[in-house]
């Protein structure tokens, strides 16, 4: 590889996972001995063919832009694989998570009955959020459209949560509330970027949730 | 010259005629358009992962000249969608030369 063409390519694949920019050194490094060979049946010689070779293939950071909205990056791959291993954690405790959901509920019920309900209300929004993270995996949501119906059940959830917990004082936690949701917000910004990258086919169980 | 958004549709109507590799597509394009259409090779992939992704287009490895070549192939779903721009391109056309008119 010349001096050139590792310059472009490491331009290219900036922050991309390390599986996408093998693939786009393999199939750049393959253009460029096309290009190169053309550019020398025209009579170009050696650095100038180089050069007429790199230049084909037009600003790294554009390219690299377009990649990124295509291929996988590596704060990408990084979510997919922690969310397969946490994925697999929730799954081999199923049995016992499941239980506190329910146990939430039930302690919601006796403290409304109690006359606690401020109390029953940040505990009944925080019973819906292990019930969606706990219970969902185990229902048979995975498919694209079943798990549509999961992801906007989960946004109206995660919008009801704030509002149960906090009412009438949500203004007053509003910092809380922006601090807790930002990674979240991240998180589910990566999960679509995912979807879309991603053929349903290689959708890894938590990307439906 | 270079419409954005072009490109998918130029790479589904080159495959069509036949299975091909990137470097191919590119060149392809630039003299099927006489160089009027010069866009920039680096940006050729990017496309043709999107239409990968879509299930559009497939790829396979394969050889030319005793070398190994990422080779693309339309699909079905590519063949329907490239039907879907060609009419869609042909209204559009009509439209801008019935406000611009005739060269």
């Amino acid at each position: 590889m010349t001096p050139e063409l590792d310059r472009w390519m490491k331009l290219a694949t900036r922050h991309l996972s390390r599986s996408s920019a093998d693939q786009v050194r393999t199939e750049i490094a393959q253009h460029y001995e096309s290009a190169l060979e053309a550019a020398m049946e025209r009579g170009a010689r050696g650095d100038d063919a180089d050069l007429a070779a790199v230049a084909s293939l037009g600003d790294a950071r554009v390219a690299n832009r377009q990649y990124r909205k295509v291929l996988l990056t590596s704060a990408e791959a990084r979510l997919l694989r922690e969310g397969q291993r946490e994925a697999r954690t929730v799954c081999s405790y199923r049995l016992v998570l499941r239980w506190i959901p329910l146990a939430g509920l039930i302690a919601v019920t006796v403290l409304f009955l109690t006359g606690r309900a401020d109390f029953a209300r940040t505990l009944l929004a925080a019973s819906l959020a292990f019930g969606l993270m706990f219970v969902a995996p185990a229902l048979p949501i995975y498919t694209q459209s079943r798990s549509r119906i999961v992801r906007i059940v989960k946004w109206v959830l995660l919008a009801a949560m704030p509002l149960l917990a906090f009412w009438p004082d949500i203004r007053q936690f509003s910092w809380l509330l922006i601090a807790c949701l930002w990674p979240i917000a991240w998180v589910e910004w990566t999960r679509v970027s995912l979807r879309r990258k991603l053929p349903v086919a290689q959708w890894p169980k938590h990307l439906y949730l | 010259m270079n419409f954005k958004g072009t490109l998918p549709t130029l790479i589904l109507e080159g495959l069509e005629r036949e299975p091909s590799h990137g470097y191919r597509i590119a060149q392809d394009i630039k003299q099927r358009s006489a160089g009027i259409l010069d866009f920039k090779e680096g940006t050729l992939y990017p496309a043709l992962h999107k239409l990968e992704n879509d299930g559009l287009v497939e790829s396979y490895d394969g050889m030319e000249k005793g070398r190994p070549r990422r080779y693309y192939r339309i699909t079905q779903s590519g063949h329907a969608a490239l039907a879907k721009d060609r009419v869609e391109w042909r209204e559009l056309s009509r439209a801008v030369t019935m406000i611009l008119g005739e060269a």
